[in-house]
């Protein structure tokens, strides 16, 4: 890399380790704020078998990133990474891509400056490479040690990989009129979570809204349940409603096997909405998604997106 | 130009390769086994974007499912429940094409990327490499069938040069029975063949062995046929109609009253002809019909001399015939047997000339019982009825009926009619400068194991010599497994129709990919897989019905006349050469004279084919027809007068 003077490439076998890898946060129990009945609870809303369920949903929204250190210079790791995010949209039954807004795909590089004095000014001035060594929103600066700085751009890459996301949301909410399942949070998007053509699906429970009572009941849903409905509120976020849905059923496995945790906006009318949404999302549980291997929660058109998306970028 | 219907696609697991590749379409699109397409590259090579044709061998579909159990899981085991699922999994069609032709043909690389069309009439010109004789005031084109995918419906033509000589030749179909291919097949293409033969090769005729069933014996006759078929005619320029000239050659029936075929209807005599010939004919061909046991090299001596020198010559030995002979026939030849032996017997003699007496015993009885085996194509009297060898005519079918007849007599009239018909090209004197001759079922005659025959080897002989001279072989047969390779081998062209399995398996279809061959054992009727040494691979075609009548239809609506009685055969048989002759006016002559004499006027009759039939027929007996008070008694009283012996005309007396 002539634009990092003593920059050393990385040996390809050693930057295979999680090329696809998300900054992960900490497992923490949160106490759930009811917005539905007085208390949190188990509702039925499909048979636990053999449920033939329609579903509103017509398009698939997802992101993917891939990340690579591929250089180190004076210890500190280069990364490039490429951010990705499509919406796939079913007509007959096959799932096609939206015609309506493309996919994106963006590649760049996060280097923290900050630590590279030798850096050309070229390669700081190009619009392909992220400043890693910034503030962040809470004026914190990453210290020297390479995990922090790798940790950092980790987050980098999972706020652009968002943006795309949330672009490709907004964009949907704005044109369409049938729901779009998007995979994750929407609470990083003003307008896809305060729309009704938006519905994120949590698969991962790193923050599990069951302190307390709550925990039984979220552990101890059944194939068809779903939870009392809650508001997350996020900090620096916006406010949505959202409870959980057991797509499968758990018995011999984890607690957490087949469960999902739904965001959608807040309603006059939490549980027929959350009911509706609820059968949704079990019906999209068939196909399998297959061979991944969050097959228990993935829905077909999500793991087709992310195939998409494998494809493209 | 035609919207894509695919996009070429290698890995490094399943690369491209400058005879094959791969490409995906849609779900829907009209592409399938044996469907041409054109790929365009997109990078110039020479400054020329390079084409590559490719006929489609092999296809793949399948899902992003990597196990069947996931599906099963996906399902709760129950199938009924996969038709209620939101969403189809993601699918591809995914196929392998042979390349055909690539353009330009140097540098020769691997299929480029690039987007898949479907080929259009042109492009499959170009593909098959027709483009080099279909050329204006070049154009040997012979139209075999038609190519159709999707909207391309474009004519494929074989090169007359290499169907016909003599460049290549010979033409194989290979197919299962009962399913109207082969037979059918060869009938359209000759048809094809006489309307689109170049005339700067010249002429051209046929001789049709006919050796199952009524297959070939109503080509003269309109067949049934549909719009589609008529489209098809229309298309590759050949009228709809049955052939115009046709000669059918039969035997006659043990008895030798009647013609033995199926086409004896008296509706259809006009054109058919006995086949008969005598003992100079046979014995020329002796070695076909005798077998090793029977010819060693003594007996193998005795039939050459009494070729070269009793047959056709004043025959005497004072010391042991009691008379001159002239053999002509095979009842004179029995005479000189019969009377050679009695003199051996009375001189107490063992060897005659060298030959011993056993040799002589045993040649007698293997040539005498020629006559028998061969009854109806072998006279005793000698009369020879054959095909008209020297005055072949353009455009002309000549087929010969062996259907009903023994295996030895089939096996004799094949061997002596192409024998004949090779002198007579080398000579150039047959009348026509091209002939094909049309042999089905020939696993019979030119097995891949079993006895070398005399058969087997002229059809060897023909299959690797005959292109030189102007005479091609159309073959038919239901296992070419079983056909000697050299024959087969030595087929510029091969037709498929619908193969059996077991067949398929054989290491002559290896070359197929296991779509082709399973595409080859699901053909309908009236598809064809053609392989032409222009073609690089085989193409598949739909070929029109013939428009000639079916053999089955053919019988029912002209069914085969009865065996009849002396008086109504002749009748029939003279009646075919001039209407106006009567039952009674030949029933006068049956009552005088007896069998003999009468078959050999009949047959001298119909050979002569006089102006005056009448006058011919009644000039045969003229040395011993009786007096007119005496055919007037003997009309009279018909009945008895069958004992009445014939009296020279100059006898009154009757001694």
């Amino acid at each position: 890399m002539a634009a990092l003077p003593g920059a050393s490439a990385m040996e390809l076998a050693a930057a295979d380790g999680d090329p696809r890898g998300r900054s992960e946060e900490p497992p923490i129990l949160a106490t759930p704020n009811l917005i539905e009945g007085d208390e949190f609870r188990a509702i039925r809303v499909a048979p636990e078998r053999e449920a033939r369920l329609e579903s509103g949903f017509t398009g698939f929204l997802d992101g993917a990133q891939e990340v690579r250190v591929v250089s180190h210079c004076d210890g500190i790791p280069i990364v490039w990474a490429t951010v990705s995010a499509a919406v796939r949209v079913r007509q007959n039954r096959r799932l096609l891509a939206w015609q309506r807004h493309a996919p994106a795909v963006e590649r760049r590089y996060y280097v923290p400056f900050r630590y590279l004095e030798n850096a050309r000014q070229s390669f700081r001035n190009d619009p392909r490479v992220v400043d890693t060594g910034r503030p962040d929103a809470s004026g914190a600066i990453p210290s020297r040690h390479p995990a922090a700085l790798l940790e950092r751009a980790m987050q980098k890459v999972q706020q652009d990989r968002e943006a795309l996301e949330q672009t490709l949301a907004d964009a949907w909410c704005g044109s369409e009129s049938s729901a779009l399942y998007i995979d994750g949070s929407i609470t990083a998007s003003m307008i896809a979570s305060a729309s009704s053509l938006a519905v994120g699906v949590i698969k991962s429970h790193r923050t599990l809204y069951a302190e307390g009572a709550a925990f039984r009941v979220v552990v101890g849903l059944t194939a068809g349940e779903r939870s009392s409905v809650f508001r997350v509120s996020p900090r620096t976020r916006n406010p949505v409603a959202s409870w959980y849905v057991r797509v499968r059923s758990a018995s011999g496995r984890d607690a957490l096997f087949g469960l999902v945790r739904v965001e959608a906006a807040l309603t006059n009318d939490p549980t027929a909405r959350s009911d509706e949404i609820s059968r949704w999302i079990i019906a999209e549980g068939s196909p399998l998604a297959l061979p991944d291997g969050r097959w228990d929660k993935m829905s077909y058109g999500i793991r087709d997106t992310e195939e998409f998306l494998r494809a493209i970028s | 130009m035609s919207e894509p219907l695919g996009r070429v696609v290698a890995t490094e697991r399943r690369p491209n390769t400058p005879h094959e590749f791969h490409f995906w379409t849609a779900l829907d699109s009209p592409v399938g086994i044996g469907t041409i397409v054109r790929v365009d590259g997109s990078n110039p090579v020479n400054g020329q974007i390079p084409r590559v044709y490719g006929i489609v061998v092999e296809g793949f579909s399948y899902t992003d499912l990597q196990s069947p159990m996931h599906d099963v899981l996906g399902h709760d085991g129950s199938p009924g429940n996969a038709g209620f699922s939101i969403t189809e999994r993601a699918e591809i069609r995914l196929y392998s094409a042979a390349v055909l032709r690539q353009i330009p043909d140097e540098p020769l690389q691997p299929v480029p990327m690039g987007e898949v069309h479907l080929a259009e009439e042109d492009d499959v010109a170009l593909a098959l490499r027709m483009d080099s004789y279909l050329k204006e005031g070049a154009h040997t084109g012979i139209p075999v069938g038609v190519y159709r995918a999707g909207a391309t419906d474009s004519t494929i033509y074989l090169d007359a040069e290499f169907l016909l000589g003599p460049e290549a030749a010979h033409l194989n179909i290979s197919g299962m029975s009962g399913l109207a291919t082969k037979t059918s097949a060869v009938e359209w293409l000759l048809s094809s063949v006489f309307t689109h033969f170049p005339e700067s090769k010249g002429s051209i005729a046929a001789v049709c062995f006919n050796v199952k069933g009524p297959d070939l014996l109503f080509l003269d006759q309109p067949g049934r046929l549909d719009d589609r078929d008529i489209e098809l005619y229309d298309k590759m320029g050949v009228a709809p109609r049955p052939f115009e000239k046709v000669q059918y050659f039969a035997p006659y029936t043990a008895k030798g009253f009647s013609l033995n075929t199926l086409r004896s209807n008296e509706a259809l005599l006009h054109n058919v002809t006995p086949l008969t010939w005598g003992l100079r004919e046979v014995l020329q061909y002796a070695e076909v019909l005798l077998n090793r046991d029977d010819i060693d090299a003594k007996a193998d001596a005795l039939i050459d001399f009494i070729k070269e020198r009793v047959v056709d010559h004043v025959f005497e030995d004072r010391k042991y015939l009691s008379r001159e002979h002239t053999v002509q026939s095979f009842g004179d030849l029995e005479e000189w047997f019969r009377d050679l032996l009695r003199g051996l017997e009375n001189a107490n003699s063992e060897a005659w000339r060298t030959h011993h007496i056993a040799t002589i015993r045993k040649v007698r009885n293997r040539l005498s019982n020629i006559s028998t085996r061969c009854a109806g194509l072998v006279t005793d009297s000698g009369t020879v009825s054959d095909l008209p060898f020297g005055s072949f005519e353009d455009r002309m079918v000549y087929v010969v009926d062996v259907a009903t007849l023994e295996e030895d007599a089939q096996d004799l009239i094949f061997a002596r009619v192409v024998s004949r018909l090779r002198e007579h090209l080398e000579r150039r004197d047959l009348g026509v400068k091209h002939l094909i001759v049309f042999v089905d079922e020939l696993n019979k005659y030119a097995p891949t194991d079993g006895q070398d025959t005399y058969v087997r080897k002229m059809l060897l002989d023909l299959a690797e010599r005959g292109r030189y001279l102007g005479l091609v072989l159309f073959s038919a047969q239901q296992f070419r497994s079983q056909v000697h390779r050299r024959v087969v081998g030595n087929s510029g062209t091969s037709l498929f129709g619908r193969m059996d399995a077991d067949e398929l398996a054989t290491p002559g279809y290896a070359v197929l990919s296991p779509a082709t061959r399973t595409k080859l054992a699901t053909l309908e009727k009236g598809q064809l897989m053609v392989r032409h040494p222009h073609f690089t691979q085989p193409i598949f075609i739909r070929f029109p019905r013939p428009a000639v009548m079916q053999g089955r239809d053919g019988v029912e609506r002209y069914p085969q006349g009865a065996e009849t009685s002396l008086d109504v055969a002749i009748y029939r048989s003279l009646r075919s050469l001039d209407p106006s002759i009567t039952l009674p006016w030949v029933q006068k002559f049956v009552a005088l004279y007896d069998e003999a004499e009468l078959l050999r006027a009949r047959d001298a009759t119909t050979l002569a084919r006089p102006a005056n039939v009448q006058a011919y027929f009644e000039a045969q007996f003229k040395r011993i027809v009786p007096t007119e008070a005496a055919m007037a008694a003997a009309t009279a009283s018909r009945e008895d007068a069958r004992a009445v012996r014939a009296l020279p005309i100059d006898d009154p007396y009757g001694f």
